[in-house]
C-alpha cells in the first residue's frame, strides 16, 4: 500500500503540483496555510465579514478550477490574492449596479483634484505598537468610500501598479492617481484626528 | 502644468511610477521648491505609514468548516459541469446525425413507394421531373432524369438552435 504524502510538511510547490493532479488533500493543506491571508484581503476591500468569508470561499473554488493556469510566475498566495481581489471588485461592481450609488458618485473625485490638496503630516508615535497603529489605520480605512479604499488596498497592500489597477477597476490611470491621492489625504487626516483624540500627538 | 497635476506627478514619483526624464526634472524642481519638497516628504511619510500596515485577521469560522464549505462547492460545481456536459453532447449528436439520417430515410421510403405503388404516374418517366418534399426541419428536392438514368437529391437542413442550447454547448 503506497504511503500517504506528508502534506503538512510538504513544500508549497509540491503541494501545488499534487493539487494540480487532482489531490484534494494537498489542496486542503494549501487552504489551511493561506485561508487567513485570503480572508484578510477580502475583508480589507469589502469591510463585511460575511461577504469576505463567502468571497474567500469562492476564490478557493475558482483557484481549484484554474490550477492548471498557475505556472508559478508569481507565488501561489499572490496568485490566490489576485483571484480574491478580482472577485471583490466584481462584487463591488454588482453592488454599485444594484444600488445606483448616487452618494458615492458625489464623493467621487474623477477629474482634477481639489485646488489645494494638503496632505497632513502623520508621525508614527513612539510607544504606539505596530499592532495599535495598524488598528488605527484599519479604522481609518473603514471610513473611506469603496472606491478610495479599494484603490489604496490594491496599491499599498496588494502592490499592484497604477496601470493594472486602472485595468481592474475599468478606469483611467489618471483617475487611479487621483483616487489614490484623495484616499491618502483622507487617511492622513483621519489618522491625525484619531491620534490627537487618543492624546498621542498634539 | 497646474498645481494639481504637479501634485499627482509628485505622488507618482513617491510611488516609483514616474521614471526617466520626467522623474529627473521633478527631482530637480524639488531641490529648488521648498513647498513642493515638503509636500513630497509628507506624502512619503503617509506612504511609509501605510506600507505593510494591513491588520492581520483570523477567519471568523473554523478551518474545518471553511474547508468543508469549499470542498462541497467544488464537488457541486464538478457535478453540475458533468451534468451539463452530458445532455449537450447528446443533443449535439442527435442534431448532427439522427435528424438528417431520418430525413434521408423518409425520402428514400417516399421514392420507393412512389415507384412501386404507382408505376403509371402522369409524369412520363422518360422526361425530366422534380419532386419536392418539405417537412419542418428538412427541405428535400429531387430531380430525376430518365435519359441519363440519374436522380439528384438536394437536402436543405437548417439547424435552428435556441440561444440557450448554444450557450449550453459553449459552456
Amino acid at each position: 500500500m503506497p504511503e500517504e504524502p506528508a502534506y503538512s510538511s510538504a513544500e508549497e510547490p509540491q503541494l501545488v503540483e499534487w493539487a494540480k493532479s487532482g489531490d484534494m488533500q494537498a489542496f486542503e493543506e494549501l487552504v489551511a496555510r493561506y485561508r487567513d491571508r485570503i480572508y484578510v484581503r477580502a475583508y480589507s476591500i469589502m469591510r463585511n465579514e460575511t461577504l469576505a468569508v463567502d468571497l474567500s470561499q469562492n476564490a478557493w473554488v475558482k483557484a481549484w478550477q484554474r490550477l492548471d493556469q498557475f505556472h508559478g510566475e508569481a507565488s501561489f498566495p499572490t496568485w490566490l490574492s489576485r483571484i480574491v481581489t478580482n472577485l471583490c471588485l466584481d462584487e463591488l461592481r454588482r453592488q454599485k449596479r444594484a444600488r445606483m450609488d448616487s452618494i458615492e458618485a458625489m464623493e467621487e473625485t474623477t477629474g482634477p483634484v481639489e485646488n489645494r490638496m494638503e496632505v497632513e503630516t502623520v508621525d508614527p508615535v513612539e510607544g504606539l505598537s505596530r499592532r495599535e497603529l495598524r488598528e488605527r489605520i484599519d479604522a481609518a480605512l473603514a471610513k473611506l468610500s469603496d472606491k478610495h479604499r479599494t484603490v489604496i488596498v490594491l496599491y499599498e497592500f496588494e502592490q499592484i501598479e497604477y496601470r493594472e489597477i486602472a485595468e481592474k477597476m475599468g478606469t483611467s490611470i489618471g483617475t487611479v492617481m487621483s483616487r489614490l491621492f484623495y484616499a491618502r489625504k483622507r487617511m492622513a487626516s483621519l489618522l491625525k484626528e484619531t491620534l490627537k483624540r487618543d492624546g498621542l500627538i498634539e | 502644468m497646474n498645481e494639481n497635476e504637479i501634485q499627482l506627478k509628485v505622488q507618482a514619483l513617491v510611488d516609483g511610477e514616474l521614471t526617466g526624464r520626467e522623474a529627473e526634472e521633478l527631482r530637480d524642481r524639488l531641490e529648488t521648491d521648498a513647498g513642493l519638497k515638503e509636500f513630497y516628504e509628507r506624502l512619503t511619510a503617509v506612504r511609509e505609514l501605510m506600507a505593510g500596515a494591513e491588520l492581520p485577521r483570523t477567519l471568523p469560522e473554523s478551518g474545518d468548516f471553511h474547508w468543508s464549505q469549499i470542498s462541497k462547492a467544488i464537488e457541486c460545481e464538478e457535478r453540475q459541469a458533468k451534468h451539463m456536459a452530458r445532455p449537450a453532447s447528446g443533443a449535439n449528436w442527435l442534431l448532427r446525425w439522427v435528424f438528417p439520417l431520418a430525413g434521408i430515410a423518409c425520402l428514400m421510403l417516399l421514392l420507393t413507394l412512389q415507384q412501386t405503388r404507382n408505376p403509371n404516374l402522369s409524369i412520363p418517366l422518360g422526361s425530366d421531373h422534380e419532386l419536392e418534399l418539405s417537412i419542418d426541419d428538412l427541405d428535400v428536392m429531387t430531380f430525376n432524369t430518365g435519359d441519363d438514368n440519374m436522380s439528384v437529391v438536394w437536402l436543405d437542413y437548417t439547424i435552428n438552435l435556441q440561444q440557450d442550447e448554444i450557450d449550453l454547448w459553449l459552456d
